[in-house]
């Protein structure tokens, strides 16, 4: 075996799609840097350091992923389903709390989210359902079984209490069934039902949900409390103008105004905002759209139906979490616990993103070729 | 679909594929246009939200000018004065506030033992500091000598944080002289802007005196310095700073040396002299006594010393010179006379018989002279301040024309001099009498004002201005404190011109009678002012004793008044002690001392 039959498999890969992600993860390592610069570390913070292994493991898997024929998994789906939620009843019994959340497990000394893992058994599971030669779409039965995949980790989640994690299953549950073939009438059934449940979210969310929810709609309450962060996000995204204030130069993020916990994590946008302004905001969202667009045409040119549901989800969710991750950061959304995929720190994230994308790749490798 | 689940050609293509994408599309199109209008439409409105949070504006005082004599010799000026200060940044601790005041409070401790200096700040100024002025360094020790400057660059370099800050403070150099024209200056309060700073340093303004009259030329711009905070309220660094203007220099017209060897001539007894250029009203001495170091308002004056200052029965704040009213006694009998004598109303030739006293009404009103002065005309009256003569004179003309002579001449009104405090004085007349008293004028009353006596109040600097009109023959001009103010920055000198307040019409052959007369006051050995004689120096001058206080325990005010040269006078000078026995005994040897340091060799002033 020489070493161009080693890489051959990635002749088959989508550049396009790969490029994006490189470039996303490369910005992402910036502005960590930023965001945790210290005068006395020096060139590389813990945090970059940290991220540049999890995204070195992540890229690993996503190649290794891309290789293996992703039909494999269909026969796999209900063991990784409920291996994820296997993971997030763990989650509930021995978590380990942060910031008033069981959301981590401890996984020799490592913390892991286990809701990004079940949310990728989700995704296979109700692909799996979905595209299965026997599938009746037009049976009111189908709709109400991937639901049900959808709802028992959504329900979990929600315990966490990770509402936001939990609501993007939910789009991504939707958008397979439209792909699908679902008709579109009882897609419209489920939307309004879904809407008009709506305000009963309000007696299920926590108290520090509603709060921010309050603060979205009155951003003057409690502007040194739960108004704290929007407000800042927003000033900060906002006196970047046009060309931003120069890489390590926001001062948002420096003089501490935007928290240094959520900077690197969750307001990561802010600081990209503030220093590169409206042209580096463009020019990121420029890479996603090359990213969910790669994605989509992988979909597009699957062999079958599950790989194209696959494709589909996989964009979904990570489309959702952009979405709502940047919209908070700008004000337009209340503010939920949503990173910015491949940008935000932290490794379960970044490791469970790429190894969707190594499904899309897998998929977009054994595509019909014409 | 096939066996295998592959698609078939026909099932490839999905419309709904397509509405995903352009969904994904439309929402980044979204997300993009709702970030043009944040960040570009309405970037401006965030970044005033950034400023206010972090930015804080510093006011930094501008640097007041120097205040010099005429000779351009300092009477006002700035020194350096070094604080200890600590920058509460450098020692900022993490977690709760009170552990970076612990840690503050232990440097000060440790500081304390090695500068051998008391800890100044307590507790409770640390935490004052925090709330209010965080970003700003905390001063430890105001104003330190040094040796504590030595021992602090010594060892200090053990404490971060810890620095020096150097700011101007007033000094003046010749402590107690010329205090009440110099003024002194005072904490100011923050001015009220249009766009307020957040921090304004220590700033003083004037409260008396030229210090205060001319504020606004002294004081110089404000600059102003912008400091970044960040969300604790600490100073992260500077962003700028425009450096204040220093204020234009003020040089007076007082002579350094003239108005010491008026102090000098005066001695410590509470009293006044005025030396003026007759020829421009030029200030050249201005004393008060006693006076006052200006030195103990720098940097602020002690509450101790300030009521010292106020309970002082000798009223040291009190500036004579312009705002003590005292009656003029005989030093307003050239008034009367020229009230008299212009325009012809009496001939100058007329006399009067002195012998002793005359009888008007029920009173008896005396003469210095017990005896009498026997027959009298203007130049004997006046070198032997005959009270007889000037009582008949001044019942022959009646009050109305010395009242309007007095007028003239600058009695009754503030002259002007660009110095706060100065009291109008009195002359009385009819209209005040019945104003006033709600009674008739009577010749009495006539006779106790022709020899500057009843209700007749003036100051010390308006009877100089009456004698610098007779030196320069009727001009009565705004006695001038300032020659001008200076620009060190552009060496742009702005004269403040000598200004005419009044022209008084004085017939030559009645001019030439009165000075005469005063000329006989000094130098004819039988003339009341004979004290004052200076040898080889001729002068005209005017004594005058008026009386005060209640009739059993009468007390006297002791006046002199003189011009020297006589042929060509340069100075025009009016001393008063407030408590002595007579003007020739108590003021005559004070004036001849002030008038003999003027002529010494080797003065300058001669």
């Amino acid at each position: 075996m020489n070493w161009r039959s080693l890489f051959s498999p990635f002749k088959r890969l989508d550049p396009f799609f790969v490029l994006a992600t490189l470039g996303l993860i490369g910005v992402g390592l910036l502005f960590i840097y930023s965001a945790s610069y210290r005068a006395e570390e020096g060139m590389l913070t813990a945090m970059t350091r940290k991220q540049m292994g999890w995204a070195l493991a992540g890229l690993a898997m996503m190649f290794g992923v891309a290789r293996y024929d992703y039909r494999a998994l269909m026969g796999h789906a209900w063991l990784l389903y409920v291996g994820g939620v296997v993971l997030l009843l763990l989650v509930l019994i021995a978590g380990v709390k942060v910031y008033g959340a069981y959301r981590w497990l401890n996984v020799f000394g490592i913390r892991v989210q286990p809701s990004e893992f079940a949310k990728l058994g989700a995704l296979i599971a109700m692909a799996a359902y979905l595209a299965h030669p026997s599938r009746r779409l037009e049976d009111p039965q189908t709709m109400a079984v991937v639901l049900g995949l959808c709802g028992l980790p959504f329900l979990l989640i929600m315990q966490q209490p990770d509402l936001g994690t939990a609501m993007t299953l939910l789009p991504m549950a939707f958008m397979l069934l439209f792909v699908a073939g679902v008709p579109l009438r009882s897609l419209l059934v489920l939307a309004a039902i879904g809407l008009a449940l709506l305000p009963l979210g309000w007696w299920i969310i926590d108290d520090y949900q509603r709060e921010r929810l309050l603060v979205f709609l009155d951003p003057g309450r409690d502007p040194l409390g739960a108004g704290w962060n929007k407000i800042q996000s927003e000033i900060a995204v906002g006196s970047g103008g046009l060309r931003g204030k120069g890489f390590l130069m926001g001062t948002q993020n420096i003089l501490g105004f935007l928290p240094r916990t959520v900077a690197p994590t969750d307001f990561i946008f802010s600081v990209i905002a503030e220093e590169s302004g409206f042209l580096g905001c463009l020019a990121v969202l420029c890479l996603y759209l090359v990213l969910f667009a790669s994605g989509v045409r992988a979909a597009w040119r699957a062999r079958d139906l599950f790989g194209r549901l696959l494709a589909v989800g996989m964009v979904s969710l990570v489309f959702s979490h952009v979405f709502v991750n940047v919209a908070m950061t700008i004000g337009m959304m209340p503010i939920t616990g949503l990173p910015l995929p491949l940008i935000s720190y932290g490794g379960s994230f970044m490791v469970t993103t790429l190894i969707g994308f190594g499904i899309i790749q897998s998929v977009y490798v054994h595509r019909i070729t014409r | 679909m096939n066996a295998s689940g592959d698609f078939r050609p026909g099932e490839v293509f999905s419309l709904r594929l397509c509405a995903f994408l352009g969904l994904i599309v439309v929402a980044l199109a979204f997300l993009a246009v709702s970030l043009w209008n944040i960040q570009v439409a309405r970037g401006a409105r965030y970044d005033d939200d950034l400023a206010r949070q972090s930015i804080r504006r510093v006011r930094l005082p501008g640097i007041r000018g120097m205040i010099t004599d005429r000779n351009q010799q300092v009477l006002a000026d700035n020194r350096a004065s070094y604080d200890v200060a600590l920058y509460l940044e450098e020692v900022r601790q993490p977690g709760p506030w009170t552990r970076t005041i612990d840690h503050v409070e232990a440097i000060i401790a440790d500081l304390s033992r090695i500068l051998l200096l008391e800890p100044e700040v307590t507790r409770e100024d640390i935490q004052n500091h925090r709330l209010r002025r965080l970003p700003l360094p905390l001063t430890l020790w105001k104003d330190v000598s040094e040796s504590t400057i030595a021992r602090l660059v010594e060892q200090g370099s053990s404490f971060p944080g810890v620095d020096l800050t150097v700011q101007a403070v007033r000094a003046y150099p010749q402590h107690q002289l010329a205090c009440h024209a110099l003024g002194y200056v005072g904490r100011m309060d923050p001015p009220k802007e249009d766009e307020p700073y957040h921090y304004y340093l220590p700033e003083m303004e004037g409260k008396a005196g030229v210090e205060r009259q001319f504020d606004p030329v002294l004081r110089g711009e404000a600059g102003g310095r912008l400091l970044r905070v960040d969300v604790s309220g600490y100073r992260r660094n500077d962003l700028g700073s425009r450096p204040p203007a220093r204020g234009r220099d003020v040089r007076l017209a007082l002579d350094l040396d003239i108005q010491a060897a008026a102090a000098r001539a005066l001695g410590e007894v509470p009293g006044a002299v005025v030396v003026l250029d007759p020829n421009n009203g030029d200030v050249l001495a201005l004393v008060s006594s006693p006076g006052y170091d200006l030195n103990t308002f720098i940097p602020s004056i002690s509450v101790d010393a300030w009521k010292a200052l106020l309970e002082d029965e000798q009223t040291p704040l009190l500036n004579r010179a312009i705002a003590g009213g005292y009656p003029p006694g005989s030093t307003f009998k050239p008034i009367t006379a020229l009230a008299a004598f212009n325009q012809g109303r009496v001939p100058l030739d007329r006399v009067y018989s002195c012998n002793g006293s005359i009888q008007v009404g029920n009173a008896v009103f005396r003469c210095g002279h017990r005896s009498g002065h026997g027959t009298v005309g203007l130049e004997k009256a006046l070198e032997g301040s005959c009270n007889v003569y000037f009582y008949d004179l001044g019942m022959d003309i009646g009050i109305d024309p010395i009242a309007h002579m007095a007028y003239a001449m600058g009695l009754g009104a503030k002259t002007g001099i660009a110095l706060d405090g100065e009291v109008a004085g009195l002359v009385p007349d009819r209209a005040w009498k019945l104003r006033t008293l709600n009674d008739g004028w009577r010749d009495g009353d006539t006779c106790n004002v022709s020899i500057g006596q009843g209700a007749l109040v003036v100051t010390p600097l308006q009877m100089a201005c009456i004698t610098a009109v007779i030196a320069n023959g009727g001009t009565l001009y705004r006695p001038r404190i300032a020659l001008g103010t200076y620009d060190a920055e552009n060496q742009h000198f702005q004269a403040i011109p000598p200004e005419v307040l009044n022209r008084v019409t004085i017939d030559p052959p009645v001019l030439r009678a009165i000075r005469e007369g005063m000329r006989l006051v000094v130098m004819s050995p039988t003339g009341t002012g004979r004290n004052a004689q200076v040898p080889g120096v001729s002068m005209a001058g005017k004594t005058g004793t008026a009386e005060f206080g209640p009739r059993e325990a009468r007390r006297k005010h002791a006046w002199m008044i003189a011009y020297v040269p006589f042929e060509a006078p340069r100075y025009a000078i009016a001393m008063l002690v407030d408590e002595g026995l007579s003007g020739g005994t108590t003021v005559g040897p004070r004036l001849q001392a002030l008038v003999a340091a003027l002529f010494a060799p080797g003065e300058g002033a001669g």
